[in-house]
This record gives structure tokens, sequence and C-alpha cells, in this order.
């Protein structure tokens, strides 16, 4: 028992991949501090095992719809793993139009993530209610990006933040259907994209036009991207000084699997996958104690190992693939191995077994051999990219970029702009905030850098975007990509032509993991053990508002319903608010 | 019943979000019309609960859910998306919570069985809320069902209206819209009330396959089969189940923008009650032959008749 009053907090309720996410802390208000914290996830519906004995092809369709926010990295992961699996590698149109369409939604994914789920916990709504000294502050301190977004003091922006009536908030609502709109060009709609099939992609009648459709849409991205990242630097730095470093902290223990793969570089195969996953515009890799330990995405699918850990399911599985096509040794805990086989359990057990999401660890295999405890998501993959020195934009310890000059009606800053995203000092909820409007920026340039890429394969005639393959009876793959909050990674086996297992981990996880047999938290809840607390007022009136700012600097995909309890006693019960937008 | 205030009251079951992240693209009007009253005829309407978008939180927000299982939100309109599981299978466990009130969880099959005796109607967005969807899915893991399977064909709300299915995985975002504007307008007798087809489907928007409106249709009266993804023809021989699956997908995605077979992407019957297993699936074998055949015996013989109706100079 700890000496102060101990108060807890229940968050409930994600789903596996994306809808309903609980988390349960225990806080010692004399402290201000959070002591322990549990992440769990209330709803199970079974995809893994609907997949079994159907068409590998069928996966690509059928994963994507466990997230309606993030399908496109599903559905890339997933096609990748199946490419594989038949044997197939896409014609360089047919990677760059998946690539354009994996961009479209990071682009609307990150504004409504910064400024529609995240960015009204600190609007003034918000700030008013549960920090009103900086309010005080806010109004006093002027912004210093005013001449890019127009907001004179912090605490404009703030207002401009509030949930269905802010300027921002609302201005995002309507730029981010650009997003929608042109992953529909080439994806044919959205979310659930149709078009993503083993060996390149479904569209007809490709064009330059359809291009330049694109880009139209696009360049309202890049003019958005000036004001978005500004606004952000400017209400976070200001956050920052008002004492907010703790608040979702934890070890630089990161991963990133990679984005936008280079149309001229990417096979498919497995054997060639360490060289093609590097060429991508965003890098592979892992970080361990902020020391960058591989960018090789084949050592990083190797040290994969999902364990039950504290999860609802039973481990009684065959361990049948003992080696990757390379023959690297492979786990019993392996997605390749692993199985799903749920045993549902009591809720709130937290002793026990609490959650349907597993234990996924990265196992440093040809270092230290632990398991470790990452965190993915934005901030991990620039920290990632800035670190590896694979892109020319990488510096070793920045990320630099510029847009180009941009006049477009309702948008404010009509020049070009220099960007550059400096690893932080640690990572904290602030710190994922930030890399998040980075990344806005950063996709925007890469897909500028694609879309040229795609406009120069048309000039050379080299339109094709499939390659006709004879689907093979045996197949193993992995697909792994980035999505907007972590990373999608498919691994498919399949026998007699059909699915004989297929295991995805999605972009929550990793970051909403439960405790490993090792009882190592994961890394929502390493985030918010010790995370202080810095709401205004008397314990008893608490909200959780810090909880709820470090959680969704992960940007969990949905709302979550919040019960705050006082020792045995609940007296309260409470939804996060502001989830996703309209 | 003055229905001149309408609450929606809008549950997530065994979903992915994918309806609402729709729903937020609508154009015609968007939804922000809607919610703001800026449509004649559809103000009043007041989002009183959804999980995702409700200003509300604490305590306050699972009281609604429970305050209007009591009648304190009539009028209201109760909108599911997602599936809805068999708890019973879960025991001991859950398989969908969507709250906790008073150290009592609200599963969600309880709530809908609450909510569905005092609604004035209720619609099911997607093709799982609608008929199971993915979460149905052989072998059916958790049990799940659509809402009009849940509740039943003969159900029927406080307007008299049964349930009212939107599918589509998710439905075009101006899909949802219109029919949740529509029913607004019909229940205040603005419009006519939307007729429904054996799915419960209004058949202004599903009454025809997304073959009969399928942009390249015409590759299929010329005879022209694409045999290749990106090639142009009709994608029936790549699998395309446009024939059996009624949804207007194919013509436009939104703001003239996509559409799956526009795009060139055979239909897998997402918004089919059969999706996503026989005869939708593996997505990309081919339709059942028996559609195609009958459609070409009837076309046929139009196809000469109306060739030899062209010889004839128009009389204008």
């Amino acid at each position: 028992m700890m000496k102060g009053k101990e108060r807890e907090i229940t968050i409930e309720p994600i789903t596996r991949i994306e809808g309903h996410l609980g988390v349960h802390v225990k806080i010692d208000t004399e402290a201000r501090r959070i002591t322990d914290a549990y992440a769990y996830s209330p709803m199970f519906r079974g995809f893994e095992i609907i997949l079994r004995g159907r068409e590998p092809f069928d996966a690509v369709m059928i994963t994507q719809r466990s997230c309606g926010v993030c399908p496109v990295p599903h559905a890339l992961a997933s096609v990748t793993a199946v490419d594989q699996v038949y044997g197939v590698s896409p014609p360089p149109m047919g990677v760059a139009l998946r690539d354009l369409v994996h961009g479209a939604e990071q682009l609307y994914d990150a504004e409504v993530g910064v400024l529609n789920l995240e960015g009204p916990d600190y609007s003034e709504i918000a700030v008013k209610k549960f920090n009103p000294e900086w309010w005080e502050e806010a109004q006093k301190t002027k912004a210093p990006g005013s001449d890019v977004h127009g907001f004179a003091a912090i605490a404009d922006i703030m207002t401009a933040l509030n949930p269905l009536a802010g300027e921002l908030y609302l201005r995002s609502l309507l730029v981010q259907k650009a997003g929608h709109n042109m992953a529909s060009i080439f994806g044919a709609k959205h979310p659930h994209v149709h078009s993503f099939v083993p060996g390149g992609i479904a569209k007809i009648n490709l064009s330059a036009s359809d291009v330049e459709s694109y880009l139209t849409l696009l360049m309202r991205h890049v003019a958005f991207a000036k004001e978005l990242v500004t606004v952000t630097d400017d209400l976070l730095d200001f956050v920052l000084e008002q004492g907010y470093e703790d608040v979702g902290a934890r070890a630089a223990n990161l991963g990133s699997v990679g984005a936008y793969n280079d149309p001229a570089a990417y096979s498919a195969k497995y054997e060639e996958m360490t060289d093609w996953a590097r060429k991508r515009l965003v890098s592979p890799g892992v970080i361990l104690d902020g020391g960058l330990v591989t960018t090789d995405l084949v050592e990083f699918n190797v040290g994969v190992r999902e364990f039950i850990g504290r999860g609802w399911y039973s481990s009684e599985w065959e361990h049948e693939v003992e080696a990757d096509p390379l023959g690297n040794k492979i786990m019993k805990e392996h997605p390749w191995n692993k199985r799903t086989i749920p045993k549902p359990g009591e809720y709130g057990k937290w002793e026990s077994l609490y959650s349907w999401v597993t234990a996924t660890r990265w196992w440093h295999w040809k270092g230290d051999g632990k398991n470790h405890v990452i965190e993915l998501g934005p901030l991990a993959r620039m920290w990632v990219t800035a670190k590896a020195g694979l892109v020319p934009e990488s510096t070793g310890n920045s990320l630099k970029f510029e847009l180009p000059a941009a006049l477009i009606p309702g948008f404010k800053y009509a020049g070009a702009m220099e960007f550059e995203w400096k690893i932080p000092e640690k990572p904290n909820a602030v710190e994922r905030i930030r890399a998040r409007a980075y990344y806005h920026a950063y996709s925007a340039y890469c897909m500028l850098n694609l879309v040229m890429a795609g406009l120069e394969l048309l000039k050379a005639g080299k339109a094709d975007v499939w390659t006709p393959y004879e689907k093979p009876k045996e197949g193993i793959g992995f697909g792994a990509i980035e999505a907007m909050r972590g990373a999608c990674s498919h691994w498919c086996v399949m026998k007699n032509g059909v699915i004989h297992n297929y295991q995805y981990q999605a972009p929550t996880t990793w970051n909403a993991s439960c405790r490993d047999p090792e009882e190592k938290p994961g890394p929502y809840e390493e985030a918010l053990i010790q995370t202080p607390i810095t709401e205004a007022g008397e314990s008893e009136g608490w909200k959780g508002i810090d909880v709820v700012r470090a959680i969704r600097s992960f940007d969990p995909c949905l709302g979550c319903a919040v019960h705050v309890h006082i020792g045995k006693q609940i007296v309260k019960h409470e939804l996060l608010p502001f989830a996703v937008p309209l | 019943m003055t229905l001149e205030e309408i609450n929606l009251i809008w549950l997530e079951g065994q979903d992915c979000a994918g309806c609402t992240i729709s729903i937020k693209q609508a154009s015609n009007p968007t939804l922000i019309d809607v919610l703001t009253g800026a449509i004649p005829g559809l103000g009043g309407l007041k989002l009183a609960y959804h999980p995702t978008l409700m200003f509300e939180w604490g305590e306050d927000a699972a009281k609604i859910l429970v305050d209007a299982i009591e009648g304190k939100y009539d009028p209201f309109v109760l909108i599911l998306e997602g599936a809805i599981p068999e708890e019973a299978k879960a025991a001991p466990g859950v398989y969908c919570v969507i709250g906790e009130y008073e150290e009592k969880l609200l599963k969600l099959s309880d709530t809908i069985d609450g909510l569905s005796k005092k609604c004035a109607a209720a619609v099911a967005i997607g093709t799982c809320a609608s008929y199971g969807g993915i979460p149905h899915g052989n072998p059916n893991p958790t049990g799940a069902k659509g809402l009009l399977d849940y509740l039943g064909k003969g159900w029927k709300g406080a307007l008299g209206l049964p349930v009212i299915c939107i599918p589509g995985c998710p439905p075009r975002p101006d899909n949802i819209v219109q029919v949740l504007g529509h029913a607004v307008l019909a229940a205040r007798g603005i419009a006519p009330l939307p007729e429904l087809d054996e799915w419960h489907r209004p058949t202004y928007l599903y009454g025809s396959t997304a073959h009969e409106l399928c942009p390249i249709c015409g590759f299929y009266s010329g005879g022209v089969d694409a045999h290749a993804f990106g090639e142009t023809g009709c994608l029936g021989a790549l699998g395309c189940k446009g024939i059996i699956t009624n949804c207007n997908a194919s013509t436009t995605w939104m703001d003239g923008y996509g559409g799956c077979t526009r795009t060139g992407v055979p239909c897998f019957g997402c918004a089919d009650p059969s999706f996503p297993d026989t005869p939708t699936s593996p997505f990309f074998a081919k339709a059942p032959a028996g559609p195609f055949i009958k459609e070409t015996m009837k076309g046929t013989w139009s196809h000469m008749m109306m060739g030899l109706a062209r010889l004839h100079r128009r009389k204008i």
C-alpha cells in the first residue's frame, strides 16, 4: 500500500484493433502521481478465426475491416504478405499507386488526430476547466508563428481547438475530406479500399488526369501542413513550459517497420526485404535505450514475439514454422506460429487475465537476447528515420525537408516552408503529438515525390498496374507498413491453396499490449506509470485529464469510457470526450 | 408523438468505426449541415449519444442510455453501427461492453434490448449492423448478428416502421446521411415513407444492382471482358459480384471520385446480406452464372429489337 490516498481510474472500452480501449490506473493523490496502470480491450470479433480456410487474396479485403480509421495500412501489409505467399512482384506503377493511396490516408488521419482527437484536450474549454492557471498565461503569451497561422496569442489557438466550434477544429474536418477523395481515386473508396490486389492494383484507364486530380487535392494538404505544424509547435512549446514533460513519458524504446515503398526497389520478395525496406521513404528500425540497433526489417520480423501474457486466450499451439525463408530461427511465439484461441475471462481482474489484447514484445535476438517493450507510432518512426540516415532528409538527429509554395484560397500561408523535426529528449505526450503534425508534413512531401515518380513512369510508358501470377499451393508471407498510430504487420501461412494460419497485429496491438510473462507492462501502461497529475482541484473532483492526454497522445482510434473510483467506491463514470470527430 | 425535436442515439457494437468515418465525408448534405439544422425540415435533430462524438462524458454519458431506456429521451431514433455478439457464448467473460453504470456493465445486447422497446425507429448502418457482416463470417466465433435478425423482421418502432438497413462496408457517405435525413422528413410528413425491400433496404438507393448502375457496364453488353486487373472491360470474368449485389457504390464513392467498378475493382458484394460468405466469397471467384445467363438471354433478344428500332429515323 502506498502512503498517500489511493484513487483508481478505469478507462473503458478498445477493440482488439481500433474500437474499445480500456485503461485502469491507480493514483497516489498526495504525491499526485500515477503508481500503476493496466491497458485492456473489452471487445472481441475473432478476425483471425474467420480468416482460416479462406483465400489469402480475401484477407486483403477482410483484415482492413478491423479498422475504419486506418484501413489502408492493413490492406497494404496484407497485400504485401499475400504478394509473398503467391510469389508475385507488382510493377513499379502498382507500387506507386498503392503508396499514393497510403499517403492520402495518412494525411487525413494526422489532421484528424492532432486537431480533432488530441487538440480538444488542450482547447480553451479543457484548459479553463482543468488547468486554469495555463489559461491566464496563454492569454499573455504571444504565438511565435502568428504570421503563418494568424493566431496572435496561445489562448487564441486554444479557442480554435474547441470541439465543433473552433476554427481549427472545423477546418480540419473540411480539409480531411480531401484525403478520402485522394484515396478513392486509386482505391475506389475509403474507408476500406478495394483496389489492392496481389500483384499490384486494380485500376483501369489510368491517365495523367488521375494523377492531376490527386495532385490538386494533395496541394491543399501541403498548404494546410504549414499551418498545422506551426500551430502545433506554438501550442506544445507553451504546454511544455508549463511543466508537462513527464506526462506520458517512457524510455526511448521504439520501433518502425517503415513506409512509402520505392516503386523501383520493391520486389515483395522476403529474401530481398532488407534492401527494399531500407529504401522506404520512412525507415524501418528499432531503437533501444535511445540507440539504433537495427534497420533490417528481416531482423525486426524474426524478433516479433506475441505472448498471450494476461490476454483472454489459450497459448496451446504447435511450433510449426521453425525458420523463415532465409533460414533464421523462428520462435514459437512468432505470429507465423501463434494461433488465436479465445478463452473469455472475468472482467476487471487486474491481478489475473484482463484483456483481449496480447503482449507483443521485440526479441533482440542479435543482441542482448531479451524481450523489449517497444512503442510504435509517428514519434517512433520519425525518430528511427532521423537517426538511420537512409534517406537524404535524415541528418542523424533530425529530419529536414521543404514544402513548395502554394497559393490556395482558404489557406493562410502561401510561401514555401522548410521543416526540421528534431529528436526530442524523451518520448512523452507532447512529443507524440508534435511528431504526428510533422509526419503529416513529411507525408505530404513524400507524396509530392511519389506523384512525380508516377508521372515519370507514365511518361516512360510503364503504366502497367498489375503482374499476372500462377497461384502456388503452399506459401508463407510477411507484410508490414506504418499506420498513423503504430504499425500493421501481417503474417500468412497458406496450405492447399487456402489460409492455414493468418495472424496480424494492428497499430494498437503493440502500444496497448498487456503485462507479459515477465510482468513487464506494455507501452500505454509504462507511459502512464509515474505520470504526474497536473489537474487542478481536489482529488475527489479529478476527471483524469492527464491520463486522457497521455493515452490520447498515442492516438487510440476510438472513444473510451472512463470510470473514476476512489478506493473501492466508484464515484464517477466518465466517457473520454472527443474521440473521433463527426 | 411530437417530432419537433428528435434525439439520435448512435451505438457502436462489434464495429470498426468505418461507418462513422464514412458519414463524416458526406457532402449532400454534410453532417455539420444536419446537426446545425441548416437544412429546412431537418432541424431539431440532437445527437444525444455517439460514443465518439458526444460532448458529455462522465456519469452523464452512461446515464443517457439508462434514461433513454426509461423513456426520458423520447422521441429518439436508435442507430447501430457494428454487429451484436451473443454474450452467452462469452461466459464468464464478455464480447462487447459499451460502458458501465453504477458498477453494472452495460453490455451491447442488453442496451439494445432496452432501447428497442422505446425507440421511434431503428436504423442499422453498415453490413455488420444490418446483417452481421464480417463478425458474422463463418464460423461466426462470437455468434454475431445484425439488428434485423436480432430484433426480427416483424419488429416495429413507435412510429410503426420496421428496422431500416443501410448496408455497405461502409455504405457510401451520402447514402447514410440521406437515409437518415429521409427518415426524419418522412416521420414529419414532409417526404413519402421510404419503400423498403425484403432486406429492409430503401429501394431508392438499393433497388438496382451494382451491375445495373455500373459506369462500365457497356463493356458487358458490348461483349468485352477484362482478363487482367487494369484491363478495361467488364470485370465479370475477374470475379465481379455486381450482378448479385444491390448497391450504388459502383457509380462513384464521393464528390465524383472513386466508385468500385468505375475504378476497375470487381464488386465483391460487401453490401450483400451474405457478405463475407458464399456466394460473395471467395471475393474474386466468379459470381454464379445464372444471373448472367438470364440477363444475356433477355439482352440478346432486346439488343436485336433495339438495333432494329434504330434503323428508323426518329420523328420529332
